[in-house]
């Protein structure tokens, strides 16, 4: 029986970006440019500056879609700086992003990667 | 000599200036009335410079506009290319025509918004809490009410009423009187015909019905009025209308609103979680329409004679049109307020009266309805002066390819048979063009490749449908030339129709007899039956209709036949597989 592994990795970051839906592709882009490996989009409805808007507000979709990217302790002031700049997050209404730092993850390493660091 | 940087310093150098600011700052601290009682937060209206309104409307304007711009620019280029290219004629009035469009983008923008942020929300409502509060009888009477609505807020059924004039009333008396004097019945069995099939639609939903067996008792009175008005030989100049109007029907209000109603009834009993009972309305909302409508035929011909309609015609030239309502802007004012002021009354009594709902954020509901409204009234005067005139133009001029018209000098330009090769080879791109460009098919093609597991890809679905009503408006064309009756191509095409779907499976029905609902959109539905009514006028035909029906069978026949070759293809890649495996097996 072949003996099941698991590697951790460590010094990853989440960041999360909550947009008005239809934008998320360009920003997902834009992060994977700066090197972000991957990204999980989902659904969600939002509500805060919508409201303090006034007519304005209908250009603001209640519909958002949360892009979560998982990367590296090194990358993520690159990847959220250029998240920030896709998603022209500086305008009212655009959307807000965080980013939380994260203890451990796991997934899927190529055995040639993983060769390098036994 | 090396020359040593901080890291940190390299990386301040490339990346954005950042300022810290916490957040303790910003948030508002704790207030307590006199009685020590928190007072409850009130954010402040926000106050924008005018770069933060610029940068916020321009993204909100700008993809609106574009797709607009989209379904509009390429179909009136090629129109206009063609034109200039192929028959070497200069487009008339081509300033007016392309302020006519401009209309019909900024309307059709307007309006799909304004159906967003004001007709939307007070379907998903309904649909949503009618059904808990009232009994299944209201909620049918509900949805049949709401399916004469929504037909007359459909912007493309304006159209059946700017084409009225151009048909000929001493050639087809029926079709004329239908389209004028009868113009609020016409949209109101058509109406009908929508509610009914918002009716079976919701009963659909609700029993899990098969579509196949609708299907089937759905045609056999269609076509048994259809051969009955056949060898009537003043109704069956109505026919091409008749089968005309289900396309016109199924648009951008009808198709959300209905199935949003749907959809609330059925998730509310617990019901229709089958991906697939969303398919179905579209192709009965198409189908009852052309019953009514040869059903109304019939009521006038039994009631008066064409002899009377032509000598009521001729009164109401001599009389000719006065009055400020029938005056540009103001008729299309009157039009736009009749089609959606009904129809948000109607949804709103329900709402009030039935449901007593409050109605979420009204100021955005009120804003959304204005929209609507207003781009109704816009698209109607784009309609007028830029569809409607580009469309019958076009139509006019084609025919100059192959038979001599008076208004083209050296017609015709072409030897007869390339002539008519290339008045339906123009018919063809267009059909194929226009569908392939609906935003709407684009939408069905991405559903139908997630409910099939990916065997039938969205490009096949899409390619599949623009070839057929490629083929079709090329047919509707042919017939014109020709004079085929329409009954002729309508009845074999939908025998063959009948059968390919006995031998479809279940999901492909639907996806096929849907498929044809959703390729007639506001754009191209007034484009393609004005340009019939003008290409039927140059040569010289009875009637210009039937272009549209037929580009409804066309699409059916050719995604149903797409369904069975990949069904046949899955099954000889199973039969495959199972070779494989047992060859396999021997080895072993």
């Amino acid at each position: 029986m072949i003996q099941r592994e698991i590697t951790v990795l460590t010094d990853i970051a989440l960041i999360t970006c909550i947009v008005q839906r239809g934008v998320a592709d360009d920003i997902i882009q834009a992060a994977r440019e700066a090197g972000a490996q991957g990204a999980t989009v989902y659904f969600a409805r939002g509500m805060g500056i919508r409201e303090r808007l006034g007519i304005l507000g209908v250009s603001v979709e209640v519909e958002k879609e949360v892009i979560e990217i998982v990367v590296s302790k090194e990358q993520v002031e690159r990847v959220f700086e250029r998240m920030y700049l896709a998603g022209n997050l500086d305008t009212p209404g655009m959307g807000i992003m965080y980013i939380t730092p994260l203890d451990k993850a796991a997934t899927f390493i190529p055995p040639e990667v993983l060769k390098k660091f036994s | 000599m090396t020359q040593g940087i901080r890291f940190g310093d390299f990386v301040r150098e490339v990346s954005l200036k950042q300022n810290y600011i916490s957040y303790n700052a910003l948030t508002p601290p704790l207030r307590l009335d006199e009685n020590g009682k928190e007072i409850p937060y009130q954010p402040a209206k926000l106050q924008l410079r005018s770069i933060d309104i610029y940068r916020l409307l321009g993204p909100y304007v700008g993809t609106r506009l574009v797709n607009q711009i989209k379904a509009v620019v390429p179909l009136a280029a090629y129109l206009f290319l063609f034109q200039i290219l192929i028959l070497r004629q200069s487009v008339l009035d081509h300033w007016v025509i392309s302020a006519g469009l401009i209309a019909v983008i900024l309307g059709l923008m307007i309006f799909m918004e304004g159906l967003k942020l004001g007709l939307m929300p007070f379907g998903e409502i309904i649909g949503h809490t009618l059904p808990k509060k009232s009994k299944l009888g209201v909620v049918l009477l509900i949805a049949f009410l709401l399916g004469i609505g929504v037909t007359f807020a459909e912007p493309a059924i304006g159209a059946l009423q700017a084409v009225g004039s151009i048909v000929d009333v001493n050639k087809a008396p029926y079709l004329y009187t239908l389209l004028n004097n009868w113009t609020g019945a016409l949209v109101l069995v058509v109406g009908m015909g929508v509610g009914l099939a918002a009716v079976l639609g919701t009963l659909r939903f609700l029993n899990g019905w098969s579509l196949k067996p609708m299907i089937f008792l759905t045609l056999i009175p269609t076509l048994g009025l259809t051969v009955y008005c056949m060898f009537d030989p003043e109704l069956n100049k109505v026919l091409g209308l008749a089968w005309d109007c289900g396309a016109v029907t199924t648009g951008p209000v009808t198709v959300p609103l209905v199935l949003s109603l749907g959809i609330g009834i059925a998730s509310a009993a617990g019901k229709g979680n089958s991906s697939l009972s969303g398919f179905g309305i579209v192709t009965l909302a198409s189908l009852f329409p052309i019953i009514g409508v040869m059903g109304l035929a019939i009521y006038v011909a039994s009631t008066v004679s064409p002899e009377s309609i032509i000598q009521a015609a001729q009164v109401v030239v001599t009389q000719s049109s006065s009055g400020w309502l029938t005056e540009t802007p103001y008729v299309e004012i009157v039009s736009g307020v009749q089609s959606i002021v009904p129809l948000v009354l109607f949804l709103f009594l329900v709402l009030k009266v039935l449901l007593k709902e409050k109605i979420p954020e009204p100021g955005i509901l009120f804003y959304g309805l204005c929209l609507s409204v207003l781009g109704m009234i816009i698209f109607n005067i784009g309609l007028s002066y830029g569809l409607a005139k580009l469309g019958s133009q076009s139509g006019s001029f084609v025919p100059a390819a192959f038979a001599p018209i008076e208004k083209v000098e050296g017609s015709p330009l072409y030897v007869y048979a390339v002539g008519v090769f290339i008045a339906v080879f123009f018919a063809w791109i267009l059909g194929f063009g226009a569908t392939l460009a609906e935003p709407a098919l684009n939408a069905l093609g991405q559903t139908v490749e997630n409910l099939t597991n990916g065997a039938f890809k969205k490009s096949m679905l899409m390619y599949a449908v623009s070839i057929g009503v490629g083929f079709g408006i090329s047919l509707g064309v042919l017939k014109i030339i020709f004079e085929i009756p329409i009954a002729y191509l309508l009845l074999p095409g939908y025998t063959l129709g009948v059968v390919l779907t006995a031998l479809s499976t279940e999901e492909f029905v639907n996806v096929a007899w849907d498929s044809a609902g959703v390729t007639t959109g506001p754009v191209t539905v007034p484009l393609v039956l004005a340009m019939g009514l003008g290409f039927g006028n140059a040569v010289s035909a009875i009637e210009g209709f039937g272009i549209l029906s037929m580009a409804s069978i066309c699409p059916i026949l050719s995604v149903l036949i797409t369904g069975i070759w990949v069904q046949f293809k899955r099954r000889q890649a199973d039969i495959h597989r199972i070779e494989i495996l047992k060859g396999q097996e021997g080895v072993a």
